[in-house]
């Protein structure tokens, strides 16, 4: 019996692995382990056995690869792929060698060590050892973990709440339905020693829709920790429950979320009170990222002095890189702080798909801005991106090629935001529309240089005016486009 | 609306139905509903508001604000392309022109016949094997223009 394993992960599964599974299924001689993915989805469906040497790999597999993986002809070295290599894998350090569901698997590579170690501290030092780690927010706000959990520590309640933002809606990011695809125990873990910080008892899941393997893999995974008595907070028993949305990139706004956690239409409150004193239920909550809980995890079971060695001054630890469109190489990239923009692409794009060049590059999904070839020198750390006026938000990188309209990427931009504002505030709900209206003029012949100058300003009252940093950030892309490729917009303007 | 919807519609309400001191979850509610009846027609949101103790505007509300709820049946297989920044980079737009042509819709709309609903989508995270296409529960990576009609053939 060959023991063979495959990812069984939503992207790896798209590129082929469901195929594999399916044909290779009734036969006799190997056994199918289907583990997470590595997140070298260029190289999916990847297929890997253990041989004399180490792990072996074979890429882009198709179902008749197999004579060939079974005779062990033509395999890599795991340790020896450079996308792999060149990472520092913390948070995504198990992915692609063990099964989600598996807490056996998971506590043999190091899970739960994190949640022991909190077990045997006061509330007051784990908030300590998050402080010292110095870790922020990983859902794009930013915001030191450390010092909400205290907040909400000490904000006197009958009740208190966790709550992971599943809602990842930034196009171009997926590390968030990874972990929950792929290693559910670590957020649960991550939320356990939140829970215990802060004095919770109970927690919920907030997934999108989108996402209904997710979802599927959390509810099998609580149950299991349920019944291997995990899910305990100060002696009582935490109430986890996985609740799915539907739809509105606006619900990723934490107040926004706490709404449509409640059922209501998920519209952004003003902020304070914010929700670490008052908010789900007008209780003190946690609203923190996926990531931000499966990277505290780790952080508990390696100390806050570790985890703060790796990254630059103020963004410490490492940043988790989701590099895609015109690349050669799309795949999850997880590295310390520090890099510039281009060394990562460089290093882990693997130049651009064929026939194509490069021209602009987002950073941070749908409303962070863009660079042109000329500005890729810069770090990637939260400082240097809020000094040139963008965000790095979820990690999101996506590489656009020299047939890019911008003028239409523009016009994509204004369509999803006018879309997608919730409508509680003028500047962003009229603003986003106008935008549009704006450049679908332009592309059809009849704006005027008048135009241009108009959509700076309405991008001005957007970014100081509107309620919520979707208002607040709209413009970005647009702005961007125009100030990098604005030959291109006036080309069209008389 | 026949027999069967309105008793599964009862039952949906009676197992939503919040505890006393609670408040009711309209959302879920809602979801429940289209999970029995495929769609939430409007002329159920009177009955709704009923059952939780809401108001029909509340319910109404909620029901026009989150795209994944449906006043109306799709065709018996729903499609969604993708159109995140990772797809547009990898010029979806090309396999949504393939799409449009093949199914004669646009987005939004149902085929002649309701075999398939043309709808977009931004983002599903299957960014790095993108431009994506989704029909039903399935995912399709990779996509190009030329892949679209034997696609289209596994489901007509």
């Amino acid at each position: 019996m060959v023991r063979l394993y495959l990812p069984n992960d939503t992207s790896s599964r798209a590129a082929g692995a469901a195929r594999l599974a399916e044909v290779w299924q009734e036969r006799t001689g190997i056994e199918l382990i289907r583990t997470s993915a590595r997140g070298a989805f260029f190289l999916e469906p990847m297929v890997e056995r253990d041989m004399p040497e180490g792990r072996m790999a074979w890429f882009n597999v198709t179902p008749d690869d197999l004579p060939q993986i079974l005779a062990g002809k033509g395999g890599t070295p795991v340790n020896e792929i450079p996308f792999l290599r060149g990472q520092t894998r913390v948070t995504f350090a198990n992915f692609g060698v063990t099964q989600p569901l598996s807490l056996d698997e998971y506590r043999a590579h190091g899970g739960l060590k994190g949640l022991e170690a909190a077990r045997t501290q006061s509330p007051e030092a784990i908030i300590e050892e998050i402080r010292i780690s110095r870790l922020r927010g990983r859902g794009g706000a930013a915001f030191p973990v450390w010092h909400k959990w205290q907040v909400a520590r000490e904000t006197e309640a009958d009740r208190k709440y966790v709550v992971a933002n599943a809602d990842e809606g930034d196009a171009g990011t997926y590390c968030d339905r990874m972990v929950m695809e792929g290693e559910p125990f670590r957020l649960i873990e991550g939320m356990l020693i939140c829970a215990r910080a802060i004095g919770a008892d109970t927690g919920y899941i907030y997934c999108r829709q989108e996402y209904p393997a997710a979802a599927h893999t959390l509810r099998a995974a609580i149950q299991k920790a349920d019944e291997a008595g995990l899910l305990q907070s100060h002696g009582h028993r935490l109430r986890l429950e996985v609740v799915v949305g539907a739809g509105s990139y606006v619900v990723g706004e934490e107040t926004a979320l706490l709404e449509s956690l409640e059922g209501r239409r998920g519209v952004v409150q003003a902020r304070p009170p914010y929700p670490a004193e008052a908010g789900l239920h007008g209780k003190p909550t946690i609203v923190s990222n996926v990531l931000t809980f499966a990277t505290v995890s780790t952080i508990l079971a390696r100390g806050g002095e570790w985890y703060s060695s790796m990254g630059t001054e103020r963004s410490r630890g490492t940043v988790v890189l989701q590099i895609g469109g015109r690349v050669k190489q799309p795949g999850l990239v997880e590295i310390p702080f520090g890099a510039t923009l281009a060394e990562a692409l460089e290093r882990f794009g693997g130049g651009m798909a064929p026939g194509s060049r490069l021209k602009a590059v987002q950073v941070g999904g749908p409303l962070g801005s863009l660079f042109p070839v000329s500005k890729l020198g810069i770090q990637i750390c939260y400082d240097a991106f809020a000094k040139a006026g963008a965000i790095l938000g979820h990690g999101g990188i996506v590489v656009f090629d020299h047939e890019t309209d911008m003028v239409e990427l523009a016009r994509h931009y204004t369509v999803f935001t006018a879309e997608e504002s919730c409508g509680k505030c003028t500047p962003c709900r009229v603003g986003s529309l106008r935008s549009r209206e704006i450049l679908e003029r332009i592309q059809a012949g009849r704006g005027t240089a008048d135009d241009l100058a108009l959509l700076a300003d309405l991008g001005e009252t957007m970014k100081t005016a509107s309620l919520c940093a979707f208002g607040g950030r709209a413009p970005y892309p647009v702005l961007t486009a125009i100030e990098h490729f604005g030959e291109e917009f006036r080309r069209l303007t008389k | 609306m026949d027999g069967k919807s309105a008793v599964s519609l009862e039952v949906v309400l009676d197992r939503c139905r919040h505890g006393p001191g609670q408040q009711p979850n309209i959302l879920q509610t809602l979801l429940a509903v289209q999970e029995a009846l495929g769609h939430v027609p409007f002329n159920v949101v009177g009955e709704i508001a009923r059952g939780l103790e809401v108001t029909e505007a509340d319910v109404a509300g909620v029901l026009s604000y989150y795209p994944d709820l449906r006043t109306h049946l799709s065709g018996r297989h729903l499609i969604r392309i993708c159109m995140g920044e990772s797809c547009v980079a990898n010029h979806c737009s090309r396999v949504l022109r393939e799409l449009r042509d093949q199914l004669r819709v646009d987005v939004g709309e149902t085929t002649p016949g309701n075999r398939f609903t043309l709808e977009k989508v931004y983002c599903v995270g299957n960014c790095a094997v993108s431009p994506t296409v989704i029909i039903d529960d399935e995912l399709y990576g990779r996509m190009i223009p030329s892949q679209v009609a034997s696609l289209l053939d596994q489901y007509r």
